[in-house]
């Protein structure tokens, strides 16, 4: 735990950083995400309390960045411990029981992987409407499937370790050899793959906001804003690469570290 | 030729000589740095050597890069401990063969005699063998084939890192004969590291003993080995067990306590294929109170899967396993009550112990699950008493797995095995993974327990001289089948099936 400090894990701190900003920073701000400032529509940067100006009817960037930051977070989270608690559950009663029913689990697991899950997510929206639930259920439905392979496999190859066998010859019974054995001891690997299941979700969820399918206005999501910057660059280039150069900053470093996680630990 | 190492801190002073056709062998525990004087010269390990190093009149510490090349590849030919990945696994045997015999100016040698080469190092069917990928051959011809790549270019100096370390006791004299033929056949000089004595006796003309780094002592190999001048070198000559070792005492031996009728376990195939691997048929055995049984066999001769039936720790498809007249299930069908019966310790003492638990909580996990009518301070004082019975202090209860070495993390281990009581342990190769001396210590901990606590033990391992320390009585298994059972003594003097000579000539 103390390793985290260290300097190697700058793209963490950096992730944290902007995380507790996206949290502070709309308490403090004089704007908020939906309001609007009729006097100052299309503002430019630094112009009175608009410190990356407004956009084109009137909103304070910098307010609405910190909002579409935090929704964009909070679905990725959110969608990742579901992906972990669905996964790890999954995974290690497949590896841990094994044989035929290992055999059906993970066959289910690769059924669901050969959907085109893009497609499925879009049917939902027409059917049932847009909403920020559906778009979890989307993407809880297929970020687990990896996770529960990964678990597998680590389940599997400690299944075979003596210390596993010790515990067992010395009468823990199998629920608690799981709980107390196991687990923390795939924790590492599972830990690194939810730092890059975040990264995963980000890109999807801001795909669909792009397409529109994401979270309604006025709330609003990263990748909603990189839509709405879009069909304005040519006059604010700042409403395109503020939220863009973000995204890229908040992907970048959380793979970096998920990546470097995994080799720690796998 | 001469090689000469001085000056680095972890390996300090060490002069080696090899000639031309003869064989030196460096002895020492692992971390005496027996491999680094080896391959540091060569710039095969991030290390740095200072002083002198003389390969057939080359200058190896201040050769530039080209005349390394040129010593690494045309004057040396290495052999390493790992046959599994000191072969490259996309290339066939062929085509490493080939890209060996390059190293020494581009030649094209025909498919004929690649095939040659393999025959020379005793494999069988040498033609169909170059196409074939590395993962269809065994760990045996597998080190053969690295031999014929390492002589291939006809080298002078054969470096071997624990050649025959990872193979199978049996196979471990065949691949030494063939070295030795070699040696003979090609003028070869041979530099032999090994950490196990009985090993390089009767192959090696010197003998360098290592320890921490510095030259214990070396001599001609005859000399060191039956007139050792210094404390430590005497000392390993005691650890390495013999079969010419006078008969040690046994404790007395009570009543019947376990049989094993006709115990049959299978393993149905990997993959799609149909059908199941027989691991051990009808095997039946019997142990008595304070008696000590040894299980012998080569690696696949299903004696571990035994020893795992018999500790409720592995499956059971067929046979019964009584406990003084009452039946034991398999596995998890066994009550808390048989399980504290039979508890076992295993090969690599740190991976049986869970690397996030500290040692107290470690030792302690039989007792909270098989005496759980105990309170916590009972708990305590038994853990402290379990552990000083292994010989390890109270300033253990805090370490965790990493921090400690093989012999101290084995110590754990039996102190988790013993701590509930248990009147037989299964040992599955319990000192195989540890250097000589720590291995010999771990053998007289057993013994002495077994003494004080009327134990009875399981040994299974594939050295019958080791077991010879310690067992009543032997029991040899090849391919899942008892070929031969009998009192330890009587079976060593007259081996009747072959896998038993085998064994018995590989020690």
């Amino acid at each position: 735990m103390r390793a985290l400090f260290s300097r190697d894990h700058w793209p963490l701190w950096v992730v944290l950083v902007l995380i507790a900003l996206a949290l502070v920073l709309p308490a403090v701000l004089p704007w908020t995400y939906d309001q609007i400032d009729w006097d100052a529509v299309r503002a430019p940067a630094f112009s009175g309390s608009h410190i990356f100006g407004t956009d084109e009817i009137g909103r304070d960037r910098l307010a609405r960045l910190a909002a579409g930051t935090r929704v964009t977070l909070m679905v990725a989270i959110a969608a990742a411990l579901v992906s972990l608690i669905v996964g790890i559950a999954w995974g290690a009663t497949a590896g841990w029981v094994g044989g035929k029913v290992d055999e059906a689990m993970m066959r289910f697991v690769d059924a669901l992987y050969a959907l085109p899950f893009m497609f499925i997510v879009i049917l939902l929206m027409v059917i049932f409407g847009r909403s920020i639930l559906l778009v979890f259920i989307g993407i809880g439905l297929v970020e687990w499937l990896t996770m529960a392979r990964v678990v597998r496999g680590q389940v599997m190859a400690l299944k075979q370790r003596p210390f596993i066998l010790a515990a067992e010859a010395a009468g823990t019974p199998p629920l608690t050899i799981i709980l107390k054995h196991v687990l923390p001891n795939i924790a590492g690997v599972a830990l690194a793959y939810l730092m890059l299941t975040v990264p995963q979700v980000v890109m999807v969820e801001s795909f669909l906001s792009f397409l529109g399918l994401g979270v309604q206005e006025p709330l609003t999501s990263l990748g909603i804003l990189v839509k709405e910057g879009a069909d304005d660059m040519d006059m604010t280039p700042l409403g395109l690469l503020l939220p863009g150069g973000l995204l890229v900053l908040l992907l970048v470093c959380l793979t970096i570290e998920g990546e470097r996680l995994r080799d720690i630990y796998s | 030729m001469a090689i000469q190492i001085g000056g680095k801190r972890l390996v300090d002073g060490v002069n080696i000589t090899v000639e031309a056709g003869k064989c030196t062998a460096i002895i020492g525990a692992s971390g005496s740095g027996k491999s680094l004087s080896c391959l540091t010269p060569f710039g095969l390990t991030p290390g740095e050597a200072q002083g002198s190093v003389k390969l057939d009149g080359i200058e190896l510490i201040e050769a530039d890069a080209h005349q390394m090349r040129k010593a690494r590849s045309r004057l040396t030919g290495f052999v390493f401990q790992q046959p599994l990945t000191a072969l490259t696994p996309h290339l066939t045997i062929g085509a490493q063969l080939q890209e060996a015999a390059d190293q020494a100016g581009p030649q094209r040698l025909s498919r004929h005699e690649l095939a040659q080469k393999l025959e020379r190092v005793g494999l069988s069917r040498a033609d169909e063998r170059l196409d074939q990928f590395p993962h269809r051959l065994s760990g045996g011809e597998r080190q053969r084939v690295m031999i014929a790549a390492a002589i291939v270019h006809r080298p002078k100096l054969l470096i071997a890192d624990e050649p025959t370390s990872a193979l199978d006791a049996s196979l471990r004299g065949e691949i030494m004969a063939l070295l030795d033929e070699l040696r003979a056949e090609q003028g070869l000089a041979m530099l032999l590291v090994s950490h196990d004595l009985a090993s390089v006796e009767g192959h090696s003309d010197d003998l360098i003993v290592m320890d921490q780094g510095k030259v214990i002592e070396s001599g001609p190999s005859a000399d060191v080995i039956a007139n050792p001048q210094e404390e430590y070198t005497k000392r390993l000559m005691a650890a390495t067990p013999r079969l010419t070792e006078p008969a040690p005492v046994l404790p007395a031996v009570g009543n019947m306590l376990m049989e094993t009728e006709a115990v049959t376990v299978m393993f149905p195939r990997p993959g799609w294929r149909r059908g199941k691997i027989e691991a051990v048929v009808d095997a039946s055995l019997t142990v008595s109170e304070g008696e000590a049984v040894a299980i012998v066999g080569g690696s696949g001769s299903g004696k571990s899967t035994l020893g795992r039936a018999i500790a409720g720790i592995g499956p059971l498809t067929s046979g019964r396993i009584n406990w003084q007249g009452e039946v034991l299930p398999e596995r998890r069908a066994r009550s808390l009550a048989m399980r504290s019966l039979i508890q076992p310790v295993f090969q690599d003492p740190v991976a049986s112990l869970d690397p996030q638990w500290k040692v107290q909580d470690i030792v302690a996990e039989p007792l909270k699950n098989l005496r759980p009518d105990l309170l916590r301070t009972d708990r305590d004082r038994m853990v402290e008493e379990a552990l000083d019975d292994v010989g390890l202090g109270a300033e253990y209860l805090q370490r965790v797995p990493n921090s400690l070495s093989g012999g101290q993390a084995q110590r754990v281990a039996i102190a988790r095995a013993i701590i509930a009581s248990p009147q037989l342990l299964v040992l599955d190769e319990a000192t195989s993974a540890l250097d000589p001396l720590v291995g010999a210590s771990i053998l007289e901990l057993l013994a002495k327990l077994q003494q004080a606590n009327k134990l009875s033990i399981l040994l299974i391992t594939h050295d019958i001289a080791s077991a010879r320390r310690l067992c009543h009585r032997i029991v040899v298994l090849d391919e899942g089948h008892i070929v031969e059972m009998g009192d330890m003594a009587a079976v060593i003097d007259d081996p009747k099936a072959d896998s038993t000579k085998r064994l018995i000539a590989a020690s």
